[in-house]
């Protein structure tokens, strides 16, 4: 099973960086298939045997440079599986391996973009990127953090405190305080569901061009069904509490997308088979 | 800033005119009751004997805060950073601020004789409190979501402390130095009441034993200015220290803007 799944990962890296027209080396894709996650029934329940059961047990692979984009009801344990794979949390039963390396604590090299944008008050943007190589003791990034915030079209705010950003740059500065030490994983935990819904459309587009340019193997939790099509190249539905796996469905949409992709026929066709599975269960999407 | 000035300054010239008119109209003896204008007198024919006198009554003052300063920061980082030291300490600092510090000041003087180190530790028995509690509360109110991530980051237990928790209590911080700095003056005053025979605290008893009460009130005045000013310098480091704090956005912007 995990030898298949393997393999799978690997083929699907090759496809992927095909069309993302990227030259990769083989020591690249060596790394990169590192980078594929195995869930192996993995369960959480929360406070002891009578507790909350989070997650049902789950069994998943995510492909190395995939982009996997996680929708499901508020509170169905999507954040806990996210935090159980960060290694940040144990699971109550089950193992999780990141290439062939079990996960038992923190994995150091994800990078997390939370809901709320957790940039510190007290730091300048640029010292805001600058955290996790301050952290991780790694010299001599600071014109990659340059490099980034030009990248998220950010550059001109380097020197500016949070407190001065709209919400979409404030998230553009936890997104390259994430991507700065060049991360394998990339996890994103609701990371545009404070902002309105034009900025939000910007991020997506953000978000695609970055898939492109560093293709990092992505998590993306989100409550917006479309936001999930649009920007993953596949997508798992989860149920209601205890969270389990209701359906998993591959996006076959080339990249780059551009955002009228969301009214054609067949991005509405995933759309609306996605919403089955909720109206089934009869739970709202949250 | 020139129309926010003419209120108090008219009511202030009001008031002292009114309290001078009546030392006057009513004849009430010095010893009693100085107007003001004579103890305005008396500031300038004794300004060096109390300006050193300030000097001293300060420097204890400053010794003592520095002291409890230090203290209280290590302290509260303990404190905050282990649950076995919050529950060892935290009842015996309850018990220790319940004590009004006023009426074991005499004990001072039996366990460290007469003199500056005597009133340096009253000092910080008075001022340590307020640093200690607040750098507690500070640190522990660093924002749990940002701990969960620098910790995924792989960060240390002292990197934790240093990237997140101390920058997040230290507008806390601030706020209980800034009541350490005003109460430290008056713990140096008291403590010079008990065991010093020099600075503020002993030139009022002298004064009042001498009924020089116009020296008294000389001496008052000095101290009270001085207090003032040194709220305004300890405001004025704490803007410099929190520039991005919501309290000192508006300075920040106009600083910005004149620069
Ligand atoms: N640290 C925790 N302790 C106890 N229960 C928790 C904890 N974290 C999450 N839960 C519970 O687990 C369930 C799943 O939470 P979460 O993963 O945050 O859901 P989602 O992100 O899908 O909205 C919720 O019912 C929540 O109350
Ligand atoms: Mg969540």
């Amino acid at each position: 099973m995990r030898t298949i799944s393997w393999e799978f990962g690997v083929e699907r890296k090759g496809k992927r960086v095909l069309a993302a027209d990227r030259n990769w080396d083989m020591g690249d894709r060596a790394a990169a298939a590192a980078s594929a996650i195995f869930l192996d029934n993995v369960e959480k329940t929360y406070g002891g045997r009578s507790g909350v059961r989070a997650l049902a047990p789950i069994t998943a692979v995510l492909s190395a440079g995939e982009t996997v984009g996680i929708v499901g009801p508020s509170g169905c344990g999507k954040s806990t599986l996210m935090r159980l794979i960060a290694g940040l949390e144990a699971p109550t039963a089950g193992a999780i391996r990141i290439g062939d390396r079990p996960v038992s604590g923190p994995v150091p090299d994800i990078g997390i973009v939370f809901q709320r944008d957790l940039l510190l008050e007290w730091r300048r943007v640029l010292a805001n990127v600058m955290l996790p190589a301050e952290i991780k003791g790694l010299a001599g990034l600071e014109s990659r953090a340059r490099e980034l915030l030009a990248e998220l079209d950010i550059a001109g705010f380097a020197e500016a405190y949070p407190w001065q950003l709209s919400g979409g740059m404030r998230q553009r500065v936890a997104i390259a305080r994430a991507l700065l030490t060049g991360p394998k994983l990339l996890f994103l935990d609701e990371p545009f569901s404070a902002l309105d819904a034009l900025t939000r459309d910007q991020m997506n587009v953000l978000l695609q061009r970055l898939q492109t340019s560093h293709g990092v193997t992505t998590l993306l939790i989100t409550h917006s069904i479309s936001e999930a099509i649009f920007c993953a190249d596949r997508v798992l539905v989860m149920s209601g509490r205890p969270g389990s796996v209701l359906d998993d469905i591959r996006v076959p949409f080339e990249r780059p997308r551009r955002l009228a992709l969301r009214e054609t026929p067949a991005f509405t066709a995933i759309g609306r088979r996605i919403r089955e599975h909720f109206e089934k269960a009869g739970v709202l999407v949250g | 800033m020139i129309a926010g000035l003419f209120w108090p300054l008219l009511s202030g010239a009001i008031g002292l005119g009114l309290w001078q008119g009546l030392v006057w109209a009513f004849n009430v003896p010095s010893f009693l009751l100085p107007g003001p204008w004579q103890i305005l007198l008396t500031i300038f024919q004794q300004w060096p004997y109390l300006l050193a006198q300030l000097g001293i009554t300060m420097a204890a003052a400053g010794l003592g805060l520095l002291i409890s300063v230090a203290l209280g920061l290590a302290a509260g980082a303990a404190i905050a950073s282990s649950r076995l030291v919050d529950r060892m300490m935290t009842p015996w600092l309850v018990i220790a601020h319940a004590i009004p510090k006023v009426v074991i000041a005499p004990l001072f003087l039996v366990w460290f004789g007469f003199g500056l180190q005597s009133e340096v530790f009253f000092v910080v028995a008075f001022t340590f409190f307020p640093v200690i509690v607040n750098t507690v509360t500070g640190l522990k109110s660093a924002d749990p979501e940002q701990l969960l991530m620098v910790r995924a980051m792989g960060a240390t237990p002292a990197q934790v402390l240093h990237k997140i928790q101390f920058p997040s209590a230290l507008a806390s911080i601030c706020a209980g130095i800034k009541l350490a700095v005003t109460l430290a003056p008056v713990g140096a005053v008291i403590g010079e009441f008990v065991a010093s025979n020099a600075g503020l605290g002993h030139l009022l008893i002298r004064a009042v034993g001498d009924m020089d009460t116009p020296l008294a009130f000389a001496a008052v005045t000095v101290f009270s200015i001085f207090g003032v000013l040194l709220w305004r310098a300890a405001e004025w480091v704490e803007r410099r220290v929190l520039p991005w704090h919501p309290s000192q956005r508006d300075s920040f912007l106009l600083r910005d803007a004149s620069t």
